[in-house]
């Protein structure tokens, strides 16, 4: 341990050289210690700074909330933060990655300490900076994996439309929403008629191309409302909100056309394709949005009875 | 003769706070009291010449001691001891004729000089 | 409970001293906020950390959506403080401070973090001036927007069986604001705690 005597000389040089930045403010914010670290940052060396006021030497400053927060630190006798999230600077200072940086000026976590006297009054304002790019590239970075990962989490491998998962997920929010602030709410539901047969006489790369061609053909009929998935093997399914059943009809049909219009083919023989389709609207007293599914399922059974190659909407019992 | 005095506030910590805050010299009976309720049968027993009273307590608050005060002729000297110490908090008691404020932490200093102010000592 | 972690004397000194300092953030907030904030009495728990959500639940009330503040405190004592406020708190404060136009997302969060920070250093300097012990603090984060109550607390993510649980509650004037602060101490800050109360109470 080293005497108080012997650790003076340390302590200052560890607070000039540390790689944080420290200055100290008085009442009249006028700086009285200025690291070296705010020297080579700033470049203002430290006796061009200490003894002028910290708003005049650096006018860039945002200085109505800067005094503000320095005065709550004199007054509360507290300590105050600010956080690159909120704030990205301080000072504009550069960074230590201009290759690799992405961002435009280093990022900044400051710490605002009261220095007390002994009566207890707050005499100086000690201010840390901490230069946190790095943290913030890297924060950047995993945001952007983790929406990435978020939205490959959503989506069918194969389609690349959504999956089953998150359609449930979406129906039983709009069901949510219905059920609180009214509106209305349809859900379709369909399949591929004969789709086993392609799979068994042509192969599975022919079910698969058929597959993705086929949630092309689906994806440019919907409107920008609407959610398209792969509900199961060959079963898609689209959320129309907003739409009642009449609406919700018209837009299967033309989903049924446009199949039946497809032009599907694979390796340059056409495979002439149809689906069936089931349709169902949400109303006042459909319990769960599992039976808004189970009722468009309804009608989709009723279609493929019917001779496939149709639409057909859920009757309700009278 | 002593000056009987009483000292409101649920804390028997706090209790013992303000005794030991309480200028020496000052010749006084002391009369504690741990509620509202307590603190008014002190009162009407006559122990009350001077009251320090805290303002959140169970069963009956500083408040309502004030108010009955008021209702029934206020016949006491009530200093507030309180930790609220907003302006406006220091206000609403005096208009309930509180005579003077006091915050906590007590200190000797200022409940001498409230008492001198007074001529209460 | 098997724990008693404080002695009735003890327990009452806490309640004066925390009482003190409530009176003193609730000043500091007043002053930020220029409005009279209604006190209500401090809460003093000791939970065993199976019971931790239910009663930080039953403390902020059934409230739907909550936006939460957390800040460390360390030094004389260890800890974490928490202060929830409704999911629209943000709204409220900048209503109240007189931002007239809307406030971008981070300007929210920087008020909703400065007045966590201004209320967790006011009742925690009021607690230590008292005591006569030393604290420093971390910068607050957000913890949690707009987000049930009872997903606050991660059990997973607690090593503690015991902690001791400081409410205060702040609410305004003629005024849709609340706010909720819940300091929580686990069991090595509860004897940090008492050996300072006791010192405390012998001084006097």
């Amino acid at each position: 341990m080293l005497s108080k005597l012997d650790a003076a000389p340390l302590l200052e040089f560890i607070l000039d050289r540390v790689n944080i930045g420290v200055f100290v403010l008085n009442r009249n914010m006028e700086v009285v210690l200025w690291n070296h670290f705010m020297e080579t940052n700033s470049q203002r060396p430290s006796q061009d700074v200490v003894g002028k006021n910290l708003f005049e030497l650096f006018p860039e400053l945002p200085k109505q909330w800067l005094e503000r927060k320095i005065q709550s630190v004199f007054v509360l006798k507290n300590f105050a933060f600010t956080s690159w999230e909120q704030r990205p600077y301080l000072f504009r200072f550069q960074h230590n990655r201009p290759v690799t940086g992405g961002v435009d000026s280093m990022r900044q976590n400051c710490t605002f300490l009261p220095v007390k006297s002994s009566s207890g009054d707050v005499e100086f304002v000690c201010v840390t900076l901490i230069d946190v790019t790095d943290t913030s590239i890297y924060q950047s970075m995993m945001q952007d994996a983790l929406n990435k990962l978020n939205e490959a989490s959503n989506r069918d491998g194969l389609t690349g439309i959504y999956n089953r998962r998150f359609l449930e997920s979406e129906l039983n929010k709009e069901f949510c929403r219905v059920k609180r602030y009214d509106g209305s709410l349809s859900f379709i539901l369909l399949d591929l008629d004969h789709f086993k047969n392609i799979n068994d006489e042509k192969g599975h790369l022919a079910g698969d191309e058929i597959l993705r061609r086929t949630s092309e053909v689906l994806s440019s009929c919907i409107r920008e409302s609407d959610s398209l998935g792969r509900y199961g093997g060959e079963e898609f399914a689209v959320i129309c909100p907003q739409t009642k059943l009449k609406g919700a009809m018209i837009l299967a049909e033309r989903l049924r056309q446009s199949v039946e219009n497809g032009n599907f083919s694979f390796h340059n023989e056409r495979v002439p394709l149809t689906i069936s389709v089931g349709v169902a609207e949400l109303y006042p007293d459909t319990p769960t949005y599992e039976r808004l599914i189970h009722e468009a399922d309804t009608a989709l059974y009723q279609s493929k009875e019917a001779g496939r190659n149709r639409v057909t909407a859920f009757e309700r019992p009278a | 003769m002593a000056t009987p005095i009483t000292i409101v506030d649920d804390s028997a910590m706090s209790r013992k706070l303000m005794i030991r805050a309480l200028p020496p010299e000052w010749d006084i009976e002391i009369t504690q009291a741990a509620n509202g309720k307590e603190a008014l049968d002190a009162y009407h027993a006559g122990k009350a010449d001077v009251m320090f009273l805290d303002l959140t307590m169970p069963v009956m608050d500083g408040y309502e001691v004030l108010e009955t005060l008021k209702k029934e002729g206020l016949n006491t000297f009530v200093i507030v001891v309180s930790a609220d110490i907003q302006p406006k908090a220091q206000e609403r008691v005096m208009s309930l004729g509180a005579m003077a404020f006091i915050k906590k932490p007590v200190n000797t200093d200022e409940v001498s000089r409230i008492l001198k102010e007074f001529g209460i000592i | 409970m098997s724990l008693t972690p404080l002695t009735e004397d003890q327990r009452d000194a806490l309640q004066e001293v925390l009482n003190i300092a409530m009176g003193q953030a609730g000043d500091s907030l007043a002053r930020i906020l220029d409005a009279f904030v209604e006190l209500s009495v401090p809460r003093i728990r000791v939970v065993d950390v199976s019971h931790v959500a239910d009663t930080v639940r039953e403390m902020v009330g059934d409230r739907h959506e909550v936006t939460a503040v957390r800040q460390s405190f360390f030094d004389d004592l260890r800890g974490e403080a928490l202060v929830i406020f409704g999911a629209n708190g943000c709204k409220d404060l900048a209503d109240l401070m007189g931002y007239a136009e809307e406030l971008d997302q981070q300007s929210e969060r920087e008020l909703l973090l400065d007045v966590a920070n201004v209320l967790v250093g006011a009742i925690l300097n009021g607690i230590t001036e008292t005591l006569g012990t030393e604290l420093s603090y971390s910068a607050p984060s957000i913890m949690a927007e707009k987000a049930q109550v009872e997903t606050l607390i991660n059990l997973d993510q607690l090593s503690w069986s015991h902690a001791l649980l400081l409410e205060v509650n702040y609410s305004l004037e003629n005024r849709d604001f609340k706010s909720h602060l819940l300091l929580l101490m686990a069991e090595e800050a509860i004897d940090a705690l008492r050996g300072a109360i006791d010192q405390f109470m012998e001084s006097i």
